[in-house]
């Protein structure tokens, strides 16, 4: 291996283990643990990976321990996001097949280190696919009932987009959903068929969290309000995340947003979503427009 | 709040007003800025500024503090050095002036400046040394997020929005469930089939998915023994599986290999020479494997490589191989992070120990 390669081991920042943005109260856990919950959208691109990178950085800077399972087996990027593409050396299909243990395969966030990944496959291997859901129950089993490290408190699988293998795979453990829509109709339909389907399989805790609203389009009716949206699939809201270009830039630099300082907006939502996750709460009010700037607040605006 | 900045508005342009009236104008010249003037006078701009910037109201007490003892030095100066310091006290006053109108305006800050990049998150502030963590009470009350007196607002991150209640009811949550349970019917399929198989006596049709048989990602097939996967996965100490398997393979040929060169020492059988680099199956089925995994680091590849180089030095080793490079990439791991010692305990953890391997 050519020496440059240690480059980019070695000179990554120490960054201390205390998060920038700190609470001074934790969120009351509610529900037995550890809850399994599925990150899935039935669309693609509406912000799963990114939701369940995010949700699982807050949940763990809270205090909680997390693992964070990448089911989406042909195009796998939660690792990207979370930055540890160059830690995941086993997954699951090599504790299925004997090449390390369950443990071995978990790639353990040095950030922070009650946040654990797992990688179900790499891409370009082949799962076989009558056997993805019994094997991920069964990891879901074995981390339940782990002694190596603490059991998690949150299991969160990454569903990979569609209803086809992946889905059914990704879905097979969990407790509960949280489905991730955009305001907009394909991602929609696409949601409300994917909650149908959850419900058909006995999961009937599904929160949704609406992605990519964008206030400024509502208010000119261009875009369909966290309301309609509301309407249109009857689910409660667990959050609303608003467009925001440091969603793109984080992703881009492996470093969750809720990590950023300052904190950005959408940064703030995905926190306030992963505190009502924890105490199984949902959304009372939503944010509607951008009240016109008054003198006052401008002044102080910044 | 508003009020105190134009109180202290008010109050600048006065006691400025009243220091002009008090000295002789006839002494007056033009501001005379020596070099060391100028550095204190950008001293304390720049220390004006950054202060300013951190714009915590605290800060705009201290600010407040400092304005009026500036401003209130002159007549006891002025009393006893006759007014030579007096330009030079205008200038300061000119300058906090300025400095107060540029934390009115520090909108329009400088696009590309420092602070304005850390601010919209380009520069990390924690690398440039100038943060320390934001301890607020939640995510829901902090200074970045405030909900109005009355409900209907929120200021998020200096933005103000409206609030509307959310309105979904119970029952309404019902309506919607039973009208996707009408829509649609589906059972979690748990037999997957090539397009063309038959499906077989015992299953049910609806659980059963087909598979197009050139799904990229996907193969029906399984040559995995479904026991042997369930144990693999619950197996929480020692060896996994397959490298014990290939440990106790290599074991037996090596036992076989001796026994064979006692009974006939003197014929050398080159052939068997051969086979002992390439001991067993399961070693050539691992770098198949690792070749649909190619590009990536291969694990497989690597504890077999290990294996290469360590194993005919300590044949019987494989897991202790396995372990020094557990370990080895633990104390490397240290040094990179100071978390604790325990975090990296697996083969995941092992990148730093592989691209100082020797063998690679
Ligand atoms: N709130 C947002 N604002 C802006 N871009 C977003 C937002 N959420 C997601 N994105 C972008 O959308 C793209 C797809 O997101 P991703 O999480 O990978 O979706 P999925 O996992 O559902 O396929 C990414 O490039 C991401 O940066
Ligand atoms: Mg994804």
């Amino acid at each position: 291996m050519p020496p440059l390669q240690l480059l980019p081991a070695f000179s990554k920042p120490l960054t201390p283990p205390s998060a920038l943005l700190q609470w001074n109260r934790k969120p009351q856990l509610s529900g037995p643990t550890p809850r399994v919950a599925v990150i899935t959208s039935g669309k693609g691109g509406v912000g799963k990976t990114t939701t369940t990178a995010n949700i699982g950085l807050s949940l763990a800077r809270l205090g909680f321990s997390v693992v964070a399972i990448d089911a989406d087996v042909g195009l796998r990027n939660l690792d990207l996001l979370l930055g540890l593409e160059n830690r995941v050396n086993y997954t699951a299909l090599e504790v299925l097949n004997g090449d390390c243990r369950l443990d071995q395969a978990l790639v353990r966030d040095k950030r922070w280190s009650h946040f654990e990944l797992l990688c179900i496959s790499k891409p370009r291997s082949k799962l076989p696919l009558g056997f993805g859901s019994k094997a991920l129950t069964w990891l879901v089993d074995a981390l339940k009932t782990r002694t190596s490290s603490p059991p998690p408190e949150f299991i969160l699988i990454d569903c990979p987009a569609g209803i086809d293998a992946g889905f059914i795979t990704a879905i097979a453990p969990a407790n509960e959903a949280l489905l991730i829509t955009t305001p907009d109709i394909t991602s929609l339909r696409d949601a409300d068929r994917v909650t149908g389907l959850l419900e058909c399989d006995g999961i009937r805790d599904i929160k949704m969290i609406v992605n990519r609203v964008r206030t400024d389009m509502i208010k000119g009716e261009d875009m369909m309000s966290v309301l309609d949206v509301q309407e249109m699939l009857g689910l409660p809201l667990l959050g609303v995340i608003p467009e925001d270009t440091e969603v793109i830039r984080s992703t881009n630099r492996g470093y969750p947003l809720v990590l950023n300082k300052p904190p950005t907006l959408a940064g703030l939502a995905f926190e306030q979503a992963a505190w009502r996750l924890v105490e199984q709460d949902t959304m009372q009010a939503v944010v509607v427009e951008e009240q016109p700037k008054r003198g006052f607040f401008s002044f102080f605006g910044g | 709040m508003a009020s105190v900045w134009t109180l202290h508005f008010r109050s600048l342009p006065l006691r400025i007003d009243s220091n002009i009236h008090d000295s002789s104008f006839d002494k007056m010249q033009p501001c005379p800025i020596t070099s060391t003037n100028r550095i204190a006078i950008r001293n304390g701009i720049s220390n004006l500024r950054s202060q300013l910037k951190h714009h915590s109201f605290n800060s705009i007490a201290k600010f407040h503090h400092r304005l009026v003892t500036s401003i209130s030095m002159p007549p006891f100066l002025l009393n006893r050095n006759g007014g030579s310091n007096f330009p030079i006290w205008v200038c300061v006053a000119v300058v906090v002036l300025i400095a107060a109108v540029r934390v009115v305006s520090r909108k329009k800050e400088r696009p590309g400046s420092v602070a304005d990049l850390v601010r919209r998150g380009q520069l990390r502030s924690d690398r440039r040394g100038i943060s320390r963590p934001l301890k607020y009470e939640d995510p829901f009350n902090n200074p970045f997020v405030k909900v109005g007196k009355s409900d209907s607002t929120v200021e998020m991150c200096g933005k103000v929005y409206r609030l509307a209640p959310v309105t979904l009811t119970q029952e309404q949550q019902a309506t919607h469930q039973r009208r996707r349970s009408r829509a649609y019917q589906w059972k979690r399929p748990t037999v997957f089939l090539k397009e063309g198989d038959e499906v077989p006596p015992d299953v049910d049709p609806d659980t059963v998915r087909w598979i197009p048989a050139n799904h990229p990602f996907a193969t029906t097939a399984t040559d995995l023994d479904e026991e042997l996967a369930q144990n693999n996965v619950y197996q929480k100490h020692g060896v996994p599986f397959r490298i014990q398997a290939e440990h106790e393979a290599l074991q037996r040929k090596l036992e076989a290999l001796q026994n064979g060169e006692k009974l006939n020492k003197l014929v050398i059988d080159p052939s068997n020479a051969k086979e002992f680099e390439r001991p067993f199956n399961s070693h050539a089925r691992l770098n198949d494997q690792a070749e649909v995994n190619n590009q990536e680091q291969k694990p497989t590849k690597l504890v077999t490589d290990s294996m290469n180089a360590k194993d005919f030095e300590r044949p019987f080793n494989s897991h202790a191989s396995l372990n020094d490079q557990a370990e080895k990439s633990s104390v490397n791991n240290q040094a990179t992070d100071f978390d604790s010692p325990k975090i990296d305990c697996g083969p995941n953890h092992v990148e730093n120990a592989s691209s100082e391997d020797p063998t690679l």
